[in-house]
């Protein structure tokens, strides 16, 4: 009986801890598309020379740009979706 | 620090391609240095006109000439290839799918790109400073006038930029730190590795804009008497005045007749010119330049001047 108790209780607190971690990455969602778009707008100011875009002193981007790899991944995956920015806004808003 | 401890007296001289600016510095360079101060002159300029002057040969390596007197010419390309495959190298440190990006491709084009070269001037300029601790006084022979005036820029242009990417890094940071919160109740995230280096740039392009503005900084502005070289004068005392660095003397080179005088004063405080009479022979050769400076040393004293030009 005891042991049924037990394992009742371990299912109870994974379930808590599921829902609580689906409550969570849902209400950040949206927040971590926003800094995925913020991201995105600082890689282009710094990395814009690649793509032809008013940069700065091209050493700011040298300086930097060590340390930008996930900007760098960013704005690369951000030119497979450009063709279709709505979808992709429309996607993080959870609207179908 | 570019400048602790000790600091030497730093003289640049600028001005329009061939007002003699070269001439110029290597004359003051070695008044300092038979004044008994330890002098250390530097070739900015990509013309190199100093190896003619001296009649030797020059490199990154300060050479003695005479007592007092080193002379080193920096080497722009040296500096543009060992800061990108410093660049380079840290990529591949920090990068996990560094081949993915193609960026070596990149890099080839690179030291052709626009803004490079001011900032080979910038480092190595940093660097004779760092080196430099034991010098009284330090030239600058600088490039014509549109690389020198970017020269000077790039530290202010910089630092505009570098405000405006820390505001937008500053919000990333600060909605990372949220999303740390929401989704594992606290926020122990890493530092920031762009904005610490923003940071870094920051402090370095603020202290080298304290530098051209430090009292021990002088800039000196070389022309001749023509038109054409006063409204390029004019212009470059404009554009100096606008990043706040002041012009310490007006050297008008080369000088045959008063003519043109009176043009340069209407324009510039009487009290700051310098004026150097065109030489009789060629200045070429250690002798020939130290046989000037003797006969033109009362000019000469002016290079040490107690108070700047009021903007």
């Amino acid at each position: 009986m005891d042991s049924m108790i037990e394992k009742f209780k371990a299912k109870a607190v994974e379930l808590w801890k599921s829902a609580d971690v689906a409550a969570r990455g849902k209400a950040s969602d949206l927040l971590d598309h926003e800094v995925g778009e913020l991201e995105n707008i600082f890689a282009l100011l710094v990395l814009g020379v690649f793509v032809g875009l008013p940069s700065p002193p091209v050493q700011i981007t040298l300086e930097l740009i060590p340390e930008m790899e996930r900007e760098l991944c960013l704005m690369i995956s951000k030119v497979a979706t450009a063709h279709d920015p709505l979808g992709e806004l429309f996607a993080a808003l959870g609207i179908d | 620090m570019i400048r602790e401890g000790l600091k030497p007296d730093i003289h640049f001289f600028i001005g329009k391609g061939g007002v003699g600016k070269s001439t110029t510095s290597a004359l003051a360079a070695l008044y300092f240095a038979r004044s008994g101060r330890k002098t250390l002159l530097v070739s900015m300029d990509p013309a190199h006109n100093q190896r003619d002057l001296f009649e030797a040969d020059f490199s990154e390596k300060p050479k003695k000439m005479g007592q007092n007197l080193a002379v080193k010419e920096v080497d722009s390309d040296y500096w543009i290839n060992r800061y990108l495959s410093e660049t380079r190298e840290q990529i591949r440190k920090t990068y996990i799918y560094e081949s993915a990006f193609n960026l070596q491709k990149h890099f080839k084009v690179l030291q052709f790109a626009p803004g490079l070269e001011e900032y080979a001037l910038l480092m190595a300029f940093e660097n004779v400073l760092s080196h430099g601790s034991d010098r009284d006084v330090i030239i600058f022979d600088m490039a014509p006038t549109a690389l020198s005036l970017r020269f000077f820029s790039l530290p202010g242009v910089s630092l505009v930029w570098l405000k405006e990417l820390l505001t937008l890094r500053d919000l990333i940071c600060e909605k990372k730190e949220i999303i740390s919160k929401i989704r594992i109740g606290s926020c122990e995230l890493e530092r920031d590795r762009v904005k610490q280096k923003i940071g870094t740039l920051t402090a370095r392009h603020t202290r080298l804009q304290q530098c051209f503005a430090d009292d021990a900084t002088h800039v000196h502005l070389v022309m001749n008497a023509d038109r054409l070289s006063l409204s390029e004068a004019v212009r470059i005392h404009r554009q100096l005045s606008d990043i706040h660095i002041p012009i310490d003397r007006v050297v008008v080179n080369k000088l045959k007749t008063d003519d043109g005088i009176a043009a340069i004063a209407e324009r510039f405080e009487p009290d700051r010119m310098s004026l150097l009479p065109m030489a009789a022979n060629d200045l070429v050769g250690l002798a020939a330049l130290q046989a000037y400076v003797e006969v033109q040393r009362a000019v000469f004293q002016g290079f040490m001047p107690a108070r700047r030009m009021v903007n």
